[in-house]
């Protein structure tokens, strides 16, 4: 088995397309830029040259596009939609949450929607209020949608091969903090699960729950945390929808500590709904009251002098778990500028 | 327009009035919970379009479309079961009045969030164009639904792919309870609008079943050299927006009084063509005895079938 060493998260998401065109004529992909040299944040380079009448820059018009997209998917076409900002995807908000999520469903089945929805969300430096929106929860809660967050270049790929391979719509976020991130990458073209949580580091004393960029920052803490001497399990969500909760409940009866980490707003976060449905399915199970680290209740801001207070960090995690365990405080210091404000190269190990 | 093509729309118009009609006495003394846009004026629109396209054209429709189901060839005991809930309505119950389909006659499904089903159709008409087929996409829709922004950005799209898609514009004068001359400038122009966005624009009478017809075979000729087609109907919607009922109380109505109405009614219009093509007036009457009966049958036959499983709750979420 031939392996791509380093492959960022970026050309790792256009491996996917790439092959996956390859094999299936019915994949095509829309969006605004895909057609550029350097189009969809560089994860559609080279398509066009590829594949000239199977990837279409389009009119700045969201929602006829997205919509578009969709009525080729009832047709039997699979195409890709990207939106390089969740913002511009909640112009077409009818297409995937009215129409796409609810189309086999309201029909009595046998009536499938093949369709990949591609949105760049959360975190950029300098980005602000309206550029840098994640939305999970609003996804998240609609049925219907299958709704995955790669949290490595690995999953990127074999997430996305799935996707293109399901008969259903999928919501594919892609953080774009991770771009940048690296790792060995197989060459083949194989698949990962589209609605199954996976333990990325299997523990015994806390589980701690992230998905999409906040997984790096656990993976961070995790290092901190077992030099000194606690053995977390680091659990990466994958799906939002469907969750499997059952991975998590499992885990938690194991650990009886649970900490949940959202690189988005705290209200109504993937990490609310998880404490949720563990504190109903096996209160008892819990030694300790679980954490949700999330950011706070505000709109992103812009400066660097207000988003240092904006995203939580691996630190939050590692005090938090502190907490948990009864420690005293330590003082762990501060982020450098780049660590806070810069997006990652951050390389994940073979093992994650 | 020949007697027998005259027949072929008389018959389809009939079977969808009666078909409603006989539901909206079934409505009135049953509890059917399922949300209902009765059709009931616009019969030509529905009957003249379909009956232009070919067994291979695709058709998609909206809230109100009980009317394309049936004109483009859709099972009628399967319409009015699943407008009563049961396991055997074409969307085994969990669609309803607003949700009509039946691809086996290429009625694609209709989807009532008003302009949403204009790029679904767009959509469909690109995905035909990639796989080099020939036959047009169809979506019909309201005057409201065409003020959505999402309509003038598909049609821009149609254009610019040269995409093989119809869009039928039912001006029924209202938007729910909402004039025309309270929605739209006094200079509002929906033909420089559709033009200017680089697509043809046709109008028909919607109440005359043969200016429909011919209207849309025009549509298609452009069609058929790329250039995608609004044909607007001007047309009457009988009963209320969304009851099994008739609303003259309410004040709003202005040019389509009952008088009016019943004066404009596209099939007694296309009756009278008939009579005066010599058509016997028994034989007339005979053609609607038994689409009345047999729309009495197809009644019937939905209310003997089952209801769905609770358990069928939980399936068909994924495909």
């Amino acid at each position: 088995m031939s392996t791509h060493n380093n492959l960022s998260y970026t050309d790792a998401i256009k491996e996917s397309m790439l092959r996956s065109m390859e094999l299936d004529d019915n994949i095509f992909i829309v969006g605004l830029g895909v057609s550029y040299p350097n189009g969809a944040d560089g994860t559609t380079k080279g398509l066009k040259e590829r594949f000239a009448d199977r990837v279409f820059d389009t009119p700045v018009s969201e929602a006829a596009v997205t919509g578009a997209a969709v009525g080729a998917a009832i047709r039997g076409k699979h195409p890709v939609v990207h939106h390089g900002r969740v913002e511009f995807a909640l112009l077409a908000m009818d297409s995937i949450l009215t129409q796409a999520a609810k189309w086999n469903y309201m029909f009595g089945g046998d009536n499938p929607v093949p369709i990949v929805f591609r949105i760049a969300v959360g975190r950029q430096w300098g980005n602000g209020p309206q550029h840098t929106q994640a939305l999970y929860s609003l996804f998240g809660a609609v049925p219907g949608l299958k709704v995955v967050v790669p949290s490595t270049p690995r999953q990127a790929k074999g997430l996305l091969n799935s996707a293109l391979k399901d008969k259903n719509p999928v919501v594919y976020l892609e953080p774009r903090w991770l771009y940048g991130t690296r790792q060995n990458v197989s060459a083949d073209h194989y698949f990962d699960e589209l609605a199954k949580a996976r333990i990325v580091k299997s523990g015994t004393d806390v589980t701690i729950v992230s998905y999409g960029d906040g997984v790096m920052d656990v993976l961070k803490a995790d290092q901190f945390l077992r030099e000194n001497n606690i053995n977390a399990e680091v659990i990466d969500l994958v799906s939002l929808q469907p969750m499997d909760h059952e991975t998590i409940a499992r885990s938690v009866k194991k650990t009886g500590r649970l900490v949940t980490f959202d690189t988005t707003h705290g209200c109504f976060c993937v990490g609310s709904e998880i404490i949720a449905k563990v504190c109903q399915s096996d209160f008892c199970a819990l030694k300790a009251a679980p954490v949700s680290i999330a950011c706070p209740n505000v709109p992103c801001p812009t400066s660097t002098a207000l988003t240092d207070h904006f995203y939580p960090t691996k630190n939050d995690i590692i005090r938090s778990v502190y907490v948990l365990f009864g420690r005293p405080a330590i003082d762990l210091g501060r982020l450098s500028f780049e660590e806070l404000h810069l997006s990652p190269k951050f390389e994940f190990s073979d093992a994650v | 327009m020949t007697r027998d093509e005259m027949l072929k729309g008389y018959k389809t118009m009939l079977l969808i009035r009666h078909l409603e009609q006989r539901l909206v006495d079934y409505y009135l003394k049953n509890k059917v919970m399922s949300f209902v846009h009765f059709y009931v004026g616009q019969e030509a629109v529905a009957a003249g379009v379909c009956h232009a396209l070919t067994a291979d054209d695709k058709v998609f429709g909206n809230h109100r479309s009980h009317g394309h189901y049936l004109a483009k060839g859709g099972d009628p005991v399967a319409m009015v079961a699943e407008l009563l809930g049961r396991k055997t309505g074409c969307c085994h119950g969990k669609g309803g009045s607003m949700h009509m389909i039946d691809k086996s006659v290429n009625f694609m499904g209709s989807t009532p969030i008003l302009g949403s089903v204009v790029p679904i159709a767009t959509g469909s008409a690109l995905a035909d164009k990639l796989s080099q087929n020939k036959n047009v996409t169809v979506a019909f829709f309201g005057d409201g639904a065409s003020e959505e922004g999402v309509v003038s950005e598909s049609i821009n799209l149609a254009a610019l792919f040269r995409l093989r898609l119809l869009l039928v514009i039912e001006n029924n004068l209202y938007s729910v309870m909402s004039k025309l001359k309270d929605r739209r400038a006094e200079n509002h122009n929906t033909e420089g609008l559709v033009t200017g966005l680089g697509a043809k624009y046709i109008k028909a009478d919607g109440n005359s079943y043969i200016d429909v017809y011919e209207k849309a075979k025009q549509a298609l000729g452009f069609i058929a050299d790329g250039i995608p087609v609004v044909l607007e109907c001007i047309v009457y919607r009988h009963m209320a927006h969304s009851a099994p009922l008739f609303d003259d109380k309410a004040g709003y109505r202005e040019i389509d009084v009952l008088a009016e109405r019943e004066r404009q009614c596209p099939i007694r219009k296309l009756r009278a063509l008939l009579s005066a093509d010599l058509m016997p007036e028994q034989a007339l009457d005979e053609i609607e005895a038994s689409i009345r009966e047999s729309c009495n049958q197809a009644v019937e036959q939905a209310c003997a079938a089952p209801y769905p499983e609770a358990g069928e709750i939980f399936t068909d979420v994924y495909a």
